[in-house]
C-alpha cells in the first residue's frame, strides 16, 4: 500500500485511527528513496534511527498534522548523532553533538528525519554540482540539474520520496531548485526561522525554509519552524500566526506588482509567456496587476557577491582541522595544519569564494566594497518597502531558464550567478519569497514563478500561491502520479 | 647622555566580572579543569551563533562612566579575522568601528602632589582568547578563557614616564575593581597591560619609532620596563643607531625587556561588522540604570571619611580594604564616632578576620550591634582591654553587646554617685596615701585607684573613677 501520495489530512486520519503506523510511512519513504537512489538526493540516510523513532511513536497520541511524517533535512543543518557534511570533504566525518533549533522544532512535532540531502558544497553553487558527493539529478529528466544549492531536497520532494524537506536559501537556494524541479519552496523573511545550527555561508542572508509538493503542506511546515530563538540574535519575535489561514480564499482586489526587470530579455521567452498567462488569469479573477520599475534590482548580483563572499570567507575560517572535521595528517607546523587541511578539504568553488571574499575585505577594500554594498542594500530594502506600500505582492519568473544539462560547463562563475539573478534581490532585501510551479517548457521541464511579499507577509504569499495552484491544477508528479493499487 | 622626551601609550585589557561568557552561557571562571568551562559556541562548532550577555553591556557603560568616557549609543561588533589556534572561530568578535566609550580620562596624583589627566582614546568590548601551553612539539589549548568578556582601554600617547605609567595603572586598577568591573588580578591575567614607548629629542619633532612591551606581570614591572626601554632607545640614538618598530616582552629574570619580533607591516585583519549580532542601541534609561549601580568610588570615599573626622591613616587603610570600606559606608549616615568605628574595624575586628580568614560580611556584626559597640567604647562602659576578651563572641553571636558583657561578668559601674561614695570611703580609710599624694608622690594615686577597683571588683569605669578620685583629692 502507498500512503505518502495521499492527502496529508487523510494520512493523519489513518494514523489517528491506527489503521497505519508511522513505521509504515518510514518504510515507504525508504522504499521510494531506494527506488530513486540514482537521483542522488541524499548524502546520509538515517534508517536505523528513523525506524526506532517511528516505533517509539506508536504509543503516542497523534496530536498534529505533521505527526509521524518523514522529513528530509538539507545537509548543512546540524543533526545530533547524524553525520552533517555540508557536502564537503572537510566535514565528511563530522557527527554533531547538538541539534539545530529547527531540528528540535520538527522533533517536537514528532516528525521523523529520514536523511540528509545533497547540496552544493557549503551551499555555494546553483546546480548542486559542487557537492563532494556528486550532483543530484532532476526527476523530470535525469540528464538535467536539480538546481542548487538545495538540490537534494528539491529532488526528493519532486520524486515524491517524502512530503517534507528543509532547505536553506542564501541567494535563491530554495526557490531556484524548486523552480527547476516543479515544487513549492519558500524562503521566509530573514529572522523568521532560527539559524542556530545552520552552518553559516553568508550570515546576513542565510535563511532556512520549507520545500514541499504543494502550497498547503508548505505553509503547514512553516508553522512548525518559525519563532524567536534565544540562540539566534537575528531571529525575530512575532505574534503566533497560522500561515494556512488565507488558503482557499478569493483574491479579488489583490494588488500585484511585476518588476519590469523580471520580464526583460534576460529571461527566456517561454518563461515570460507563461508568466504573462498567469497575469491575465489574475486580472480575470479580479486582481490588479501593474508593471513597475524597482531600482537596484540589476545591482543585486554584484552586491550579493560582495556580501556573501566576504561573510563566507570569515564564516568558513573555523574549518581548520583543529577541533573537528578533516585534518591533514602529520603536519610539520601550524601553517601546515591550516594550509593543507583546507587545501585538501575544500572544493574549487568554495576556495574561489573564500579567496575572493578575503580580497574584498582586505585593507581598504572592506570600506570600498563590503560597507558600500551594505549601504546600497539598505537603499534596495527601502525601494522594495516603497513598492509594498502600494502593492500586496510582487510576482515574476523565478529563473531565467528551465533546468539545464548536468554536463553544461561550470567554468564561468559569473554564469552560475546569473542563474540566480531573479532570486537574489529577495535575500538582499530580507523579504519572503516562494516558488510556485506554473507550467512546463517545450521539453516538459517545470517553469516556476516567484511570489514575493513584504517582510513577515508569508501568509499573503501562500494566499495567492494556493489560489493559482488550484486554478492551474497542474500534474506535478514527474512519474505520472501512479495511484496506489 | 642627553635628554630625550619619552612618549608612552598604554593598552590595558581587563576581564569583566560576569557570571557567564560574553557570547555563550558558559561559566566565566578561573582555575578550573582545562576545557571544562566550554560549550559548542566557545569551540566554534559549525552552525553555532553568538548570543550577547547583557551584563557585559552594563559593565561597559559603568566602566565608560568611571573612566569619564563619552558613551556611544548606537554601536555594533566587528569581526577581526586572523588564523591562530587561540581563537576558535579564527576571528575575534570585537568593537573596531564603534567602541562603546571614547574621549575619557583618568586623573593621577604624582608624588609631588601635582595632578595629571591621562587621556583615554577609546575603550571597547571584546572576547578573550583561549590559553595555549607549549609542551615539546605539541601545543595544548584550554578554551576556558575563550569568550570571557574583556574591555580594552587605550590611552592617548600622553604618558611621560615609568612613574606615570605606574600611577595610571594603579589608578585604573583601583577604579575598575572598586567599580566592580573587574577583579584586576594581574597575576591571574584578569588585568593585562601592553605599553608603547618611543622617545624624541624635542616636543616639535615627530614621534619616534615605537616599541611595544607585552607580557608585563606587575605594575612595578611596567614602570621598570618603560624605564629600561627609554634607556635602551636613548643609547641607540646616542650611538647614531636606529631600530625598527618592534614588540618586546618584559623578562622577569633579566628584569629587562627582550625582543619578541619586529612588527610586520600591513597586518590585515579584514574587519567587517559582525552580521550575527544586531546593532546595540543604548537608551538613556539603560545608561542611567547602569550608572546607578556604580558603587562609591575611592576618591569620594576618601573625601567623606575625612569629613567625618576619620584620620588620614585610617582613611587610607580602610580604602585599601574594599570589604571593610563597604562596611564602613553603611555607617556614614549614622550619628556615631566614626574615628572609633574605623579604629575598631582596622584593629580588633581586622585581627579577628585575619586570624579566622573571614570576611566582615561573614560575621554577626550587624549595623545595630556595631553602633552599640561604638557607644559602649566611647563612654567607657567597655574598655579596650575587656573588648579583646569578648571580641570573638561579638562577631559570632547575635546577642546584644551588653548581654555578652554581662555573661562575661564585665559590668562597669558607671553610676556617678555610687563610685563617688566608694571613693570617699577609700580616701577616709587611707589617710597616709592621701597625704603622700598631696606631697607630690604620684604613685599614691595608683594605689588608691587599685583600692577602688578592688572594692568594686574591677567594675568601676576606670576613666570615670580616676576623674572622681582626682577631684575628691583636691
Amino acid at each position: 500500500m502507498k500512503y505518502l501520495n495521499k492527502d496529508i489530512k487523510e494520512i493523519n486520519k489513518l494514523l489517528k485511527s491506527k489503521k497505519i503506523k508511522p513505521i509504515d510511512l518510514v518504510e515507504e519513504a525508504f522504499e521510494n528513496i531506494e527506488k530513486n537512489k540514482d537521483l542522488n538526493a541524499y548524502i546520509t540516510l538515517n534508517k536505523e534511527e528513523a525506524i526506532k523513532q517511528a516505533k517509539s511513536l506508536e504509543d503516542k497520541e497523534v496530536d498534529n498534522l505533521l505527526f509521524g511524517l518523514p522529513i528530509a533535512v538539507k545537509d548543512n543543518i546540524v543533526t545530533k548523532d547524524l553525520r552533517t557534511t555540508c557536502a564537503s570533504h572537510i566535514l565528511d566525518n563530522f557527527i554533531p553533538i547538538y541539534n539545530a533549533t529547527v531540528v528540535e522544532k520538527i522533533k517536537a512535532k514528532n516528525m521523523i528525519i529520514i536523511g540528509k540531502t545533497n547540496m552544493d558544497e557549503f551551499a555555494m553553487g546553483s546546480s548542486s554540482r559542487t557537492s563532494y558527493f556528486g550532483a543530484p539529478k532532476n526527476p523530470w529528466n535525469p540528464k538535467k540539474i536539480s538546481g542548487g544549492s538545495s538540490g537534494g531536497s528539491a529532488t526528493t520532494i519532486a520524486a515524491r520520496d517524502v512530503l517534507f524537506a528543509l532547505g536553506s536559501d542564501t541567494g535563491g537556494s530554495i526557490r531556484q531548485p524548486a523552480s527547476y524541479t516543479g515544487i513549492v519552496g519558500m524562503k521566509p523573511t530573514y529572522g523568521r526561522i532560527s539559524r542556530f545550527g545552520l552552518v553559516a555561508f553568508a550570515s546576513s542572508l542565510d535563511q532556512i525554509g520549507p520545500m514541499t509538493k504543494n502550497v498547503y503542506e508548505n505553509a503547514l511546515l512553516l508553522n512548525a519552524l518559525v519563532g524567536k530563538d534565544e540562540k539566534d540574535l537575528t531571529s525575530v519575535r512575532r505574534e503566533e500566526e497560522d500561515f494556512t489561514r488565507f488558503i482557499g480564499k478569493d483574491i479579488k482586489g489583490m494588488k500585484i506588482a511585476v518588476p519590469n526587470y523580471f520580464m526583460s530579455d534576460i529571461v527566456s521567452s517561454e518563461i515570460i509567456d507563461k508568466v504573462k498567462e498567469i497575469i491575465k488569469l489574475l486580472e480575470k479573477k479580479g486582481a490588479t496587476v501593474d508593471y513597475v520599475d524597482v531600482k537596484y534590482l540589476e545591482n543585486a548580483v554584484t552586491l550579493y557577491q560582495i556580501i556573501a563572499m566576504g561573510e563566507a570567507s570569515s564564516n568558513l575560517a573555523r574549518f581548520d582541522g583543529i577541533r573537528y572535521g578533516h585534518s591533514y595528517e602529520n603536519p610539520k607546523n601550524i601553517e601546515d595544519v591550516y594550509l593543507k587541511t583546507r587545501a585538501e578539504g575544500f572544493g574549487e568553488e568554495v576556495k574561489r569564494r573564500i579567496m575572493v571574499g578575503s580580497y574584498l575585505l582586505s585593507g581598504e577594500n572592506a570600506k570600498v566594497y563590503y560597507n558600500k554594498a551594505l549601504s546600497i542594500r539598505d537603499d534596495m530594502r527601502k525601494e522594495f518597502k516603497n513598492v509594498f506600500k502600494k502593492y500586496d505582492l510582487m510576482i515574476g519568473p523565478t529563473t531565467t531558464t528551465t533546468a539545464y544539462n548536468l554536463t553544461d560547463p561550470m567554468d564561468d562563475p559569473r554564469k552560475s550567478f546569473m542563474d540566480d539573478v531573479l532570486v537574489i534581490p529577495v535575500n538582499m532585501a530580507g523579504l519572503p519569497g516562494l516558488n510556485l510551479p506554473i507550467g512546463f517548457d517545450k521539453n516538459n521541464m517545470p517553469i516556476g514563478m516567484q511570489v514575493i511579499g513584504d517582510s513577515f507577509e508569508e501568509a499573503k504569499i501562500y494566499h495567492l500561491a494556493s489560489f493559482l495552484e488550484k486554478e492551474l491544477n497542474l500534474e506535478l508528479n514527474p512519474f505520472g502520479g501512479e495511484e496506489d493499487e | 647622555m642627553s635628554n630625550y622626551i619619552p612618549t608612552i601609550g598604554v593598552e590595558v585589557h581587563v576581564e569583566l566580572k560576569t557570571k557567564t561568557k560574553i557570547f555563550s552561557n558558559s561559566i566565566n571562571g578561573y582555575g578550573e579543569m582545562a576545557n571544562s568551562l566550554t560549550n559548542v559556541i566557545d569551540l566554534a562548532y559549525p552552525g553555532t551563533l553568538p548570543t550577547l550577555n547583557e551584563e557585559v553591556i552594563n559593565l561597559g557603560i559603568k566602566a565608560a562612566t568611571i573612566l569619564n568616557c563619552k558613551i556611544r549609543k548606537v554601536m555594533h561588533f566587528d569581526r577581526k579575522n586572523y588564523f591562530y589556534p587561540d581563537i576558535s572561530k579564527n576571528y575575534q568578535i570585537t568593537q573596531n568601528a564603534t567602541p562603546i566609550g571614547y574621549d575619557g580620562y583618568v586623573e593621577i596624583t604624582k608624588e609631588n602632589g601635582e595632578k595629571k589627566k591621562i587621556y583615554i582614546e577609546e575603550m571597547h568590548i571584546e572576547e578573550d582568547t583561549c590559553k595555549s601551553a607549549h609542551r615539546g612539539t605539541k601545543t595544548l589549548l584550554d578554551f576556558n578563557r575563550a569568550g570571557v568578556p574583556l574591555i580594552e582601554i587605550v590611552t592617548k600617547p600622553c604618558i611621560s614616564s615609568g612613574e606615570e605609567t605606574k600611577l595610571y595603572l594603579e589608578k585604573l586598577r583601583e577604579l575598575l575593581s572598586y567599580g566592580d568591573i573587574s577583579d584586576c588580578k594581574i597575576e591571574e591575567g584578569s588585568m593585562r597591560a601592553d605599553v608603547n614607548v618611543s622617545i624624541r629629542k624635542n616636543e616639535s619633532d615627530p614621534l619616534g619609532t615605537k616599541a611595544e612591551i607585552k607580557n608585563i606581570g606587575s605594575i612595578s614591572n611596567a614602570k621598570l620596563g618603560v624605564e629600561k626601554e627609554i634607556e635602551r632607545q636613548t643609547k641607540l640614538y646616542e650611538n647614531g643607531e636606529t631600530f625598527l618598530p618592534q614588540t618586546r616582552r618584559f623578562d622577569d629574570k633579566l628584569n629587562d625587556t627582550v625582543l619578541m619580533r619586529v612588527k610586520e607591516t600591513g597586518n590585515d585583519y579584514r574587519y567587517f561588522p559582525e552580521p550575527d549580532i544586531p546593532f546595540v542601541v543604548l537608551t538613556d534609561e539603560m545608561i542611567e540604570n547602569a550608572r546607578k549601580t556604580i558603587p562609591m568610588l575611592p576618591d569620594e570615599r576618601r573625601k567623606k571619611y575625612l569629613e567625618l573626622g576619620v584620620s588620614e591613616i585610617n582613611t587610607k587603610k580602610l580604602i585599601q580594604n574594599r570589604s571593610l570600606s563597604d562596611y564602613f559606608n553603611t555607617l556614614l549616615e549614622e550619628k556615631t564616632n566614626h574615628q572609633v568605628a574605623s579604629n575598631l574595624l582596622l584593629g580588633d575586628i581586622s585581627a579577628y578576620l585575619n586570624k579566622n580568614e573571614k570576611d566582615i560580611t561573614e560575621t554577626t556584626l550587624t549595623k545595630e550591634r556595631m553602633l552599640e559597640l561604638i557607644e559602649l567604647l566611647e563612654n567607657n562602659t567597655l574598655t579596650s582591654k575587656n573588648l579583646k576578651e569578648i571580641i570573638n563572641e561579638i562577631l559570632e553571636s547575635t546577642e546584644t553587646i551588653k548581654e555578652i558583657m554581662k555573661k562575661n561578668g564585665i559590668e562597669n559601674i558607671t553610676d556617678d554617685t555610687e563610685i563617688r561614695n566608694i571613693i570617699q570611703k577609700i580616701i577616709k580609710e587611707n589617710p597616709e596615701s592621701v597625704n603622700d599624694y598631696k606631697n607630690g608622690h604620684d604613685r599614691a594615686i595608683k594605689f588608691l585607684m587599685g583600692q577602688v577597683m578592688k572594692e568594686t571588683k574591677g567594675k568601676a569605669n576606670p576613666k570615670m573613677a580616676m576623674d572622681i578620685l582626682t577631684e575628691e583629692l583636691k
